[in-house]
């Protein structure tokens, strides 16, 4: 990232890059926790899978790694982002399950087993 | 379920990429930074005071008053601290924040050092958590590059730059005069204070220390007003707290809930209730300078001053649930254990001192308790208390007191029936087998590593109580339920 020389300045860097999280809401956003807690309990797996199953699909996506959700009970966690619409949280995910969450939920938007409520 | 949730320490946690600062920037990310330079130092001290934010390291000391100190103090080179030594058993919350949200502390750093005049910070770090270092230290490359770290930050001629140090895991180096002998190269030995870190800290300059949960509330802090953080609460303890929901819970977890929270929404609403319908005995708050919470607490607001009624405290968040099957002499005579390791052995109370509590919970747990112990107990904990040098020293007993307390009945059962009702002491149980449920199959007898048990095949088997060493090796190899543990 370019330095940034004033306050003026990061302000509208704010404002650009607030305007391109929102241009992303139209995408598919799959948010995987990558804490030392999820990877202790699979989460690398599940990173990869996405990573190379997602650009064989046919709708626009974007991966991204964050921290802790705060779900240990349920790790490794995966957030998924449908356009327009509101996060859906899934727990326990190894790589069937992510199959599923690409097959079944993100593809005919099915309820499909391992949804945590009410995160 | 997890509705009674607000999150601010850890609003981007889970949310956003940690390693990459454009992700930070699009959640209002630096603001915080920049609406502090265009304004008066003084000012931001003033909402740090108003927003009434507390230590969330343990201590509770008001952090708005920390920074007045740190910058009514003269002098043209002081540190900043962020205090990552996170050590007690069960918590996680500063790991969580580190690793998810660490552009947070290093905006929250770098405005600390405005309000206090420092242009230097450093992370004191456990080197165990690689994982909160490593992108700690991309953060501050990418904040370097974004020109947020170094010399002349968004123009305005303020100059701020964070280092990291690492601490080799010592329990006591979260204590903040310890922790800067340790950075200085030292024994990461405790001294007296006064003179407190704000006067005669880091190299003998004046230094703030504030933890990493602390420092990660400050931007939101800044962006929202201190009335907004100040409307959630309770009258003594402001915003939020962050728990590690850790034990016979069903939903471990991370969990940040507003202050005055009931213990009873944090285990049953939050934390989805007891691990396989077990009955709920006590929650350890504060880790091992904690106490613990019973049935009678579980309606008591969580924050700093009820805690501390209740006999606890709120330490840095740990919060470790145990059900009927925990002994509670047993769960003291854990942190003792853990104090025991951590003492860093400078002054004889904590030193000498728990070692004797050590040795007679042990006694106890053995069956080899005696009623005089538990008075013994006592005596030695407000000793330890009132004469130690340190916070270690100084709240080390706690989890002996407060478990003495709550639970006298089951220290006594203890020393004169040699019973421990949870049936966790194995000195204390028997393994026995039901001559009536007895098929005499010899899966025992096999299992048994001792030879203790004997009876021939399709016959009732018998323990012998003199060899058996309470592996539970047969309890568990028993399809027919006919060995019981008294």
């Amino acid at each position: 990232m370019k330095a940034i020389k004033s306050i003026g300045d990061l302000k509208t860097l704010t404002e650009k890059l607030k305007i391109k999280s929102s241009a992303d809401k139209k995408k598919v956003q799959i948010c995987i926790a990558m804490a030392t807690c999820s990877i202790a309990s699979g989460s690398g797996k599940v990173m990869e899978f996405f990573k190379e199953e997602m650009p064989k699909q046919p709708f626009e996506f974007m991966i991204r790694s964050t921290g802790c959700m705060g779900l240990c009970h349920s790790e490794p966690t995966v957030e998924v982002t449908l356009p327009d619409s509101d996060p859906v949280v899934f727990g326990k995910v190894d790589v069937k399950r992510a199959r599923s969450i690409i097959e079944d939920y993100i593809k005919t938007g099915k309820t499909i087993d391992g949804v945590i409520e009410g995160n | 379920m997890k509705s009674k949730q607000i999150k601010i320490a850890l609003r981007n946690c889970g949310h956003i990429d940690p390693e990459d600062i454009a992700d930070y920037i699009s959640k209002d990310g630096y603001a915080a930074l920049g609406k502090c330079l265009s304004g008066s130092r003084e000012k931001v001290v003033e909402i740090m005071k108003m927003s009434g934010l507390r230590g969330r390291g343990g201590g509770g000391f008001p952090t708005g008053k920390k920074w007045e100190l740190a910058a009514a103090v003269p002098g043209e080179k002081k540190y900043v601290i962020c205090n990552a030594d996170e050590g007690d058993p069960g918590a996680f919350m500063d790991r969580s924040v580190l690793e998810g949200d660490p552009h947070s502390v290093l905006e929250a750093m770098a405005v600390c050092g405005y309000a206090i005049g420092a242009d230097e910070g450093y992370i004191y770090i456990r080197a165990e958590y690689p994982l909160a270092i490593k992108r700690l230290k991309i953060a501050m490359a990418q904040a370097r590059e974004a020109g947020l770290l170094g010399k002349n930050i968004l123009g305005t001629g303020f100059n701020f730059d964070i280092g990291l140090k690492y601490g080799a895991g010592a329990f006591v180096c979260g204590e903040e005069t310890a922790l800067i002998k340790s950075m200085e190269g030292n024994r990461g030995e405790p001294v007296m204070k006064p003179p407190y870190p704000a006067q005669k800290g880091y190299m003998g300059k004046p230094t703030n220390v504030n933890n990493v949960e602390t420092f990660a509330n400050i931007p939101a802090i800044i962006n929202n007003g201190s009335e907004w953080f100040s409307s959630i609460g309770t009258e003594g303890s402001k915003g939020t707290k962050v728990f590690a929901l850790a034990g016979k819970v069903k939903n471990v977890g991370l969990v940040e809930v507003p202050m005055g929270t009931s213990l009873r929404e944090l285990i049953y609403d939050i934390g989805g209730g007891i691990l396989n319908g077990k009955k709920f005995k006590a929650a350890q708050t504060g880790g091992p300078s904690g106490g613990c919470l019973t049935m009678k607490h579980l309606d008591t607001p969580i924050d700093y001053e009820c805690l501390k009624q209740a006999g606890s405290m709120m330490g840095s968040g740990g919060l470790i649930v145990m059900d009927e099957d925990d002994c509670m002499v047993a769960v003291a005579q854990f942190y003792l254990d853990f104090t025991v390791e951590e003492s860093c052995g400078k002054c004889v109370p904590c030193r000498e001192g728990n070692k004797v509590l050590y040795q007679i919970l042990n006694k106890i747990t053995h069956g080899k308790g005696e009623v005089e112990d538990l008075k013994k107990l006592k005596d030695f904990s407000e000793v330890i208390k009132s004469a130690s040098l340190c916070g270690l020293g100084q709240t080390s007993p706690n989890p002996v007191l407060s478990t003495l307390n709550n639970f006298y009945d089951e220290y006594l059962e203890h020393v004169t029936e040699k019973k421990c009702r949870s049936k966790h002491c194995r000195a204390l149980i028997k393994y026995i087998i039901i001559p009536e449920k007895c098929v005499g199959c010899g899966a025992c007898k096999r299992a048994c590593p001792a030879e203790a048990i004997s009876g021939e095949v399709k016959k009732v088997h018998l323990i012998d109580q003199e060899k058996c060493i309470k592996c539970g090796a047969c309890y568990q190899k028993c399809k027919f339920n006919s060995i019981i543990i008294e």
